[in-house]
C-alpha cells in the first residue's frame, strides 16, 4: 500500500468546515485523509496548539502532513509554524482557497515537499480577473 | 495522436462538478490529455486547467490525446460528455 500525506485544514472560525463541503460537492470522495480545526476568536492558542498537534499526528499516515491556513500572520498560521517544534512531519501553506484545496485532492499520490507546491500554485492560479 | 472536436451539450457547461468528473475519468490512463477552447490548451487531467477554460453550454472543443492508451482515453472522454456528465439535462 503506498502512503500518502495527511491534510490538515488550520483556519479561522467556519471557513475550514465551509471549503471542505465545497469541496466534497465538487469531488464527490475526497482521496486524502482530512481534518479541519477552525480556531474560535479568543480561544487560548496552546490548547489550538495541543488540538492541532494530536490531530497531525493521527492524519500521519508515514509521509507527513500537509497543513492548510487560511491567512499568513494569523494566529492559525502562527499556530502551525510551532507544529514541527513538536515533532510534527509538516509542511504549512497559506492562503488557502478552494482551488488550491481542490488542486491538492487532485493529486493524493504526491509526497509532502512536492504537495505543497501544488498547493501553493494552486492557489495562485486560481484567481482570475474578468475582461473588463 | 487523435483529435476530435465535440461540443459541450450539457446546461451548466464544464462547471466544477463535471471538471472534477473529466478529471477523474482520465487520470488513470498514461496518454497526454489536452483541451482546446477558445485558443487555450490545457491538461484535462488538471481540475484547475479544465475549469481555467469556463467552458458552458455550446462550447466548442478540440480534445486531443497521445500516448499508448489514447483511443481508450478519448473515447472515455467523449463518452463522459455525450452522457452529459450524467448530470440528466
Amino acid at each position: 500500500m503506498t502512503m500518502s500525506v495527511g491534510v490538515l485544514l488550520l483556519t479561522h472560525e467556519a471557513m475550514g468546515g465551509a471549503l471542505i463541503t465545497a469541496a466534497r460537492h465538487v469531488l464527490g470522495k475526497l482521496p486524502l485523509p482530512l481534518d479541519v480545526i477552525e480556531v474560535e476568536p479568543g480561544s487560548d492558542p496552546d490548547s489550538t496548539l495541543r488540538d492541532a498537534t494530536l490531530r497531525a499526528r493521527s492524519l500521519d499516515g508515514g509521509d507527513g502532513v500537509l497543513v492548510l491556513t487560511d491567512l499568513y500572520g494569523a494566529t492559525p498560521c502562527n499556530v502551525a509554524q510551532r507544529l514541527p517544534g513538536l515533532g510534527v512531519h509538516m509542511h504549512c501553506v497559506s492562503g488557502l482557497n478552494l482551488p488550491m484545496l481542490l488542486r491538492v485532492l487532485n493529486y493524493p499520490e504526491q509526497k509532502l515537499d512536492q504537495l505543497a507546491q501544488t498547493a501553493a500554485s494552486g492557489g495562485r492560479g486560481g484567481i482570475f480577473v474578468d475582461h473588463a | 495522436m487523435l483529435e476530435r472536436d465535440i461540443t459541450v451539450s450539457n446546461r451548466l457547461g464544464l462547471h466544477a462538478r463535471a471538471s472534477a468528473k473529466l478529471v477523474q475519468a482520465l487520470q488513470g490512463f498514461q496518454a497526454n490529455i489536452f483541451i482546446t477552447y477558445r485558443g487555450k490548451e490545457v491538461n484535462a487531467k488538471s481540475i484547475m486547467g479544465v475549469m481555467m477554460l469556463a467552458a458552458g453550454l455550446g462550447a466548442q472543443l478540440r480534445l486531443r490525446a497521445d500516448g499508448p492508451d489514447e483511443e481508450a482515453a478519448m473515447a472515455a472522454m467523449v463518452d463522459l460528455f455525450e452522457r452529459k456528465f450524467d448530470e440528466g439535462q
